[in-house]
């Protein structure tokens, strides 16, 4: 068929007439191909953003579960009991000292040999001077004492290990720290967690070093891994913390990582759970502060839609390994990524049960109208991006319509001569829009090809994500297309509209 | 009947703020098969009459009749169908288009019929039938730059025959030829109005080019001065 095209006599006589002007048809072409180029180019880096986008918000949370140790949520079948818990946790007016907040709950009680060492929190010393979020300020911190029912074993997460449906599970136990580098010191979050942590958490990334290994957890070793804004408070930003010695609890730790986010989605900042935070082995955690248990148990599901099976799964694991009775509660709560979002989240403590209690599905709906606004925020993002680069096709069909124009000038006898011999208007108009739009989808096709190899190079050089869809290459060809209609069209119009007598006379 | 009848045709145009009166009522009859030579001194309106003639402009006042059909009033795309089919057209510029073979030159009428584009075998059947009316098969590959003068009319006389017209009109085909070539083109014209009946007009200003035809009209001023037809027979013995 393109050859049939090809051999169509009028196609022939523009590609001809192209012939003649051999350097300024490339250049004009090498226009068009840079326009076309930059705009594929564009829309790949803005295609690539949205995927990673859907990505991390996938990564992030639609497919991961965390057991916390104890329970707060009333259970259909309570009676009355654990509601009463819930309000008079509400009734406290003493929101200033959460942390020290009576832990009203029916859980196991905490042995009281097993909170040891750490007597007395400094962050609770009225006398301390803080330069940094205290732990009521902190995400995640509303429900302190949460955490810290020790019901939750290591044989628990081996457990869960073996449950169909699980990709990573890791015990962690969590408590504030003081870091200290000579006299500098940081008052940080510290997560005793394990090797799988780094899997888990998809939006993690290390800046430097390397995230501690399963031998030097097995043997609990002194090593940490510090978030970015412990390592730029101790060490100072752009300075060397890997392979540096840093001192908890009177103990020298080895940093051997720095670990950051991925992901522009979330921005490391001081008081953050994540960054603003030390890790190390669990096991270190539990030789130094005496330590058996475990606060929670994060899980991740192999796919996000097993998540509420696996949910229904672990609790019914855990009962059972707990020897807990149908008529008694809980004595650990499995959190999904919403239900940690609303717990977390600011939202009063009742209302957040109750919503958290009540509707089904839950975390779809939350993630699903997140991942919505990133969607529409980076589709705006990749639009934007490829008006910008819309600018350079505009310069190119400049370059289209001044080489036809030129060739129209040149050409003035011969169309006066097709005149002559018959050919109506719109035959002349046809030959150079044929000439326009060959000149232009030549540059598109090879602006296609320019593109896809500039969107490969971002990729490899800048690592950024960039997707080059086949939607794409059909917009841009098409858009080559209609650039060379568009700005083709008045130079062939003057050519139609050419009287044969002038145009004959024409030198 | 006349194949072609003008009627008190007029044609007036404006150059700044002149009225110019090229033609100033012309009423000629011209027969089937007759070699009719214009001659005149240039602004005499010959040009114009030839150009209304060729369907290429249109007259200000009066009427042009083809076959008793009257075509000053056509659309344009009605015209250009008049020229395709019933009109051949030879320059003094020969106006064949560079570094394109005789035969395509040739071939460029077909590319505009009513029926559209001939398919390319009978194309270039058809352009070789031409330039072999032409004594040109052996340069058929050859571009104009490889062309004499007198080769590259012959090309353009070709060019005018391929759609089968009843009309050729040639304005100052000799202008830029040497005598001989010039006595070779109008040889060529004379012949296909012997043999294919061929009704031909050309415009001239060299009285022996002239003499070539069966009748030639004097114009000056945008008026027929003399009309005179010839004795067939003379004018062509004559130039023997």
């Amino acid at each position: 068929m393109i050859k049939r095209w090809l051999s169509h006599p009028i196609v022939d006589l523009a590609l001809k007439a192209l012939g003649r002007n051999r350097l300024q048809t490339g250049l004009t072409m090498l226009g068009m191909m840079v326009g076309v180029a930059t705009v594929l180019a564009m829309m790949a880096v803005g295609a690539g953003a949205q995927q990673s986008i859907e990505q991390q918000v996938r990564a992030a949370g639609l497919n991961q579960l965390t057991v916390r140790a104890g329970n707060w949520r009333p259970k259909l079948e309570d009676t009355g009991e654990a509601i009463a818990h819930g309000d008079a946790r509400d009734t406290l007016t003493l929101p200033a000292l959460p942390g020290l907040a009576p832990d009203a709950r029916p859980a196991t009680p905490v042995a009281s040999g097993d909170i040891l060492r750490i007597a007395f929190h400094p962050e609770d010393d009225p006398m301390e001077k803080h330069d940094h979020p205290l732990a009521r300020q902190r995400l995640g911190d509303l429900e302190a004492g949460l955490g810290s029912a020790a019901t939750l074993s290591f044989a628990d997460a081996e457990a869960i290990k073996t449950l169909p449906g699980v990709q990573y599970v890791a015990g962690g136990v969590h408590e504030n720290a003081r870091v200290h580098l000579g006299d500098k010191r940081w008052f940080t979050r510290m997560h005793g967690t394990d090797v799988e942590m780094p899997a888990i958490k998809r939006g993690w990334m290390l800046s430097d070093g390397r995230f501690f290994t399963r031998r030097e957890q097995d043997n609990a070793a002194q090593v940490i891994v510090i978030g970015q804004i412990v390592a730029d408070k101790l060490f100072g930003p752009g300075n060397k913390a890997v392979g540096q010695e840093v001192m908890m609890w009177n103990q020298p730790f080895e940093v051997v990582g720095v670990v950051t986010s991925s992901t522009w989605v979330v921005q490391p900042a001081p008081g953050d759970d994540q960054f603003d935070a030390v890790y190390m082995p669990y096991t270190t955690t539990h030789r130094l502060l005496n330590l058996s248990k475990l606060n929670d148990i994060t899980i991740t599901a192999a796919s996000s839609g097993q998540v509420t099976t696996l949910a229904r799964d672990i609790t019914a694991l855990l009962r059972q390994r707990h020897g807990i009775g149908d008529n008694q509660a809980d004595d650990f709560t499995v959190l999904t990524q919403a239900t940690r979002a609303l717990t977390t989240g600011g939202l009063p403590p009742s209302v957040a049960r109750a919503v958290a209690g009540n509707v089904a599905e839950l975390e779809k709906v939350t993630l699903e109208q997140l991942a919505t606004t990133l969607e529409r925020a980076s589709r705006t993002m990749t639009w934007l991006l490829a008006a910008v680069a819309a600018v350079s096709l505009v310069v190119g069909g400049i370059g289209i319509m001044n080489i036809t124009l030129l060739s129209v000038t040149e050409r003035t006898r011969e169309i006066g001569l097709r005149l002559a011999v018959g050919a109506r208007s719109r035959d002349v108009m046809k030959q150079f829009l044929i000439e326009a739009v060959t000149i232009s989808l030549a540059g598109g096709v090879a602006g296609i090809i320019l593109g896809i190899v500039a969107a490969a190079l971002i990729a490899r050089t800048l690592n950024w994500a960039t997707v080059v869809s086949p939607v794409s290459v059909l917009l841009a060809f098409g858009v080559a297309g209609a650039v060379g209609i568009f700005f083709g069209w008045y130079p062939a119009k003057r050519a139609s509209l050419l009287d044969p007598i002038v145009a004959l006379r024409r030198e | 009947m006349p194949l072609l009848e003008t009627r008190d045709l007029t044609k007036e145009y404006r150059v700044g703020d002149h009225l110019v009166h090229a033609l100033r009522g012309v009423s000629l009859g011209i027969a089937a098969g007759e070699f009719v030579t214009i001659v005149g001194p240039s602004g005499s309106g010959k040009s114009t009459f030839m150009h209304i003639l060729g369907c290429l402009d249109r007259p200000t006042t009066g009427q042009y009749l083809m076959n008793d059909r009257d075509v000053s009033t056509l659309p344009h795309d009605e015209l250009a169908r008049v020229r395709n089919e019933m009109l051949g057209f030879v320059f003094q510029g020969f106006n064949l288009l560079a570094r394109t073979s005789a035969v395509e030159n040739v071939e460029l009428p077909l590319l505009y019929t009513r029926q559209g584009v001939v398919k390319a075998g009978e194309r270039r059947k058809k352009a070789m039938a031409a330039l072999d009316a032409v004594g040109l098969t052996d340069r058929a590959e050859h571009h104009p730059n490889q062309l004499s003068g007198g080769q590259q009319q012959r090309v353009a006389i070709a060019r005018a025959l391929v759609a089968d017209p009843s009309v050729l009109l040639a304005d100052e085909p000799t202008g830029n030829l040497d005598t001989t070539t010039s006595h070779e083109v109008m040889e060529i014209f004379a012949r296909l109005r012997r043999e294919r009946g061929l009704t031909i007009v050309v415009i001239t200003h060299e009285r022996d080019i002239a003499a070539y035809g069966s009748r030639t009209i004097d114009f000056r001023d945008g008026k027929v001065t003399s009309d005179l037809h010839h004795d067939q027979t003379l004018a062509q013995s004559s130039h023997r």
